[in-house]
């Protein structure tokens, strides 16, 4: 296949499925810091670009060993898995044992994969509390989604367009956090994961991120052969 | 989230510091500043240090203007959108850099601008259009696509200073390839989001915001003059050590000058301050 088609195709992959990854986690903001909202007390771009940054160091370390797609795009889902993971088991302990909330869902009534009630866990006025199950299992499929796209980009720039280790990683990270904050753009800011209202919208953020990251793939192809880097 | 919420009017203050140029002015006056100094890279290194703070001045002060709506997700996001496309745009302007070459003259390197703006400006279309985000920003397009332009002008330029030229291979040596571009990266961002970011409120007032952004930026040219003159080949010439130094003790200047300003002019503009005991207080 021609390289200049597999950047775009492998940019325009990444970019939709960091949008696709930011919709899933359990992004709670500025409430969450008071434990009055469900999710994470941070931003989309700090959960995504933490996610996607320790995502970018396991791909590039794999990167180093092998020349297999599909291993180092697997190994950016896993680094940026681990990293969600545990920011958000230890959000949880703080809030459980710290705070003194029980995790719960504000957005549902019963847990969708667990069946478990939520509601009357929920303090009044609030909108749910920490990372229940459902979120967490939704993030950690974000995670992966977001850290395979992050390392599919990486690995296009690194062996289809030949940029230096460095310049790959920079540029898949330029492009990525474009797309993870046009997507938080579309969420409003908060989201808990699929199971909220707002992911209904994801549609309008797959196309928008979808025609960002065709152009910055047209772009990066175009750097590597202006710079004399391929053919 | 809703910040702005005060007096409708905004007051100026007669005394103190104030930028004279609104919005569009101080646009205008920086893309053409930035523009003029990026395109000649054989200027040294505390002139294309000047155009750095004039393309970061005015990417804060689109930030600003952005933000003040609402951004849903926090300040930090619009500058880190900034400098995403930053990154991009200056990848494709020093890709471009070595055609349409005039003498000393590199007009190549706008291309990447233009390029940025264009993608900027479907962003925001796309990002305010109704029918898809929707997010009901006044000025979004605008915003983004000047943002785009000011994050690619100040990287470029950047990448001038550390190489000393806009040639591919020498930038990617010099700036890319040993991971300066990360600090790069993030001194830039902070420069355009940090102002707002902090100095948000209801007492908000454009002239002390800018003054922060003024003071990241010195501390930018700090970080890359002990670079450039770490790493210099030569002790004359564009990137050599002399031009490390002296964008060094520029940068130093300028941080110490716009510090003490900030501090002085925050101090005289709160209703009141309280030492903490652990620092010396300042009067």
């Amino acid at each position: 296949m021609d390289p200049i088609l597999l950047i775009v195709v492998c940019v325009l992959a990444g970019g939709v499925l960091a949008s696709l990854g930011v919709h899933l986690l359990p992004v709670g903001g500025a409430p969450a810091a008071m434990a009055t909202a469900t999710g994470v007390a941070t931003g989309t771009v700090m959960l995504m670009l933490g996610a996607a940054m320790c995502g970018l160091f396991t791909a590039a370390s794999v990167a180093t060993y092998t020349s297999n797609i599909l291993l180092v795009s697997l190994s950016g889902a896993v680094g940026s898995w681990l990293m969600m993971g545990v920011t958000m088991l230890l959000a949880n302990l703080l809030y459980v044992f710290g705070v003194g909330v029980v995790p719960v869902s504000g957005r549902v009534d019963v847990d969708p994969i667990t069946r478990e009630s939520q509601k009357e866990y929920k303090t009044p006025q609030c909108d749910g509390h920490g990372v229940p199950n459902v979120s967490y299992i939704s993030g950690m499929m974000g995670a992966l989604l977001g850290g395979f796209g992050g390392a599919l980009m990486y690995f296009a720039l690194l062996e289809y367009a030949n940029f230096e280790p460095t310049m790959a990683g920079v540029a898949a990270m330029g492009i990525f956090v474009a797309n993870a904050i046009i997507a938080a753009y579309n969420i409003g800011g908060t989201i808990e994961g699929f199971q909220d209202p707002k992911f209904k919208r994801l549609p309008k953020a797959l196309l928008t991120c979808g025609i960002i990251s065709l152009l910055s793939g047209v772009l990066v192809s175009v750097v590597a052969n202006m710079g004399g880097l391929i053919g | 989230m809703t910040v702005g919420g005060g007096p409708v009017v905004e007051e100026e203050k007669a005394e103190g510091f104030t930028f004279p140029p609104d919005v569009t002015q101080l646009g205008i006056i920086s893309a053409i500043i930035a523009i003029v100094i990026v395109i000649i890279p054989g200027l040294p290194a505390v002139v294309k240090a000047v155009g750095v703070i004039f393309a970061l001045l005015w990417g804060t002060d689109s930030v600003r203007k952005t933000s003040k709506y609402g951004l849903g997700t926090g300040v930090p996001s619009i500058g880190v959108l900034a400098m995403g496309y930053g990154i991009l745009g200056a990848l494709v302007g020093i890709a471009f850099a070595g055609i349409l070459n005039v003498s000393i003259v590199q007009p190549g390197v706008l291309i990447g601008v233009i390029a940025m703006a264009i993608v900027g400006l479907i962003s925001g279309v796309l990002s305010n259009n109704e029918k898809i985000i929707g997010m009901k920003i006044p000025g979004l397009e605008r915003g983004m696509m000047e943002l785009g332009m000011a994050g690619t002008l100040a990287m470029v330029l950047q990448f001038s200073i550390v190489a000393g030229s806009l040639n591919f291979d020498l930038v990617i040596e010099k700036a890319v390839s040993n991971g300066l571009i990360a600090v790069m990266f993030v001194l830039s961002m902070m420069a355009m989001f940090h102002p707002y970011n902090a100095c948000l409120g209801p007492d908000e007032r454009r002239p002390r915001t800018l003054m922060v952004s003024i003071e990241i930026s010195g501390l930018l040219c700090i970080i890359l003059g002990i670079f450039v003159a770490a790493t210099a080949g030569s002790t004359w010439g564009v990137a050599g050590l002399v031009d490390g130094i002296s964008l060094l003790i520029f940068g130093l200047i300028v941080w110490i000058v716009f510090f003490v300003k900030f501090i002085k002019t925050a101090m005289r503009e709160a209703h009141s301050t309280v030492g903490t005991g652990l620092i010396r207080t300042i009067e």
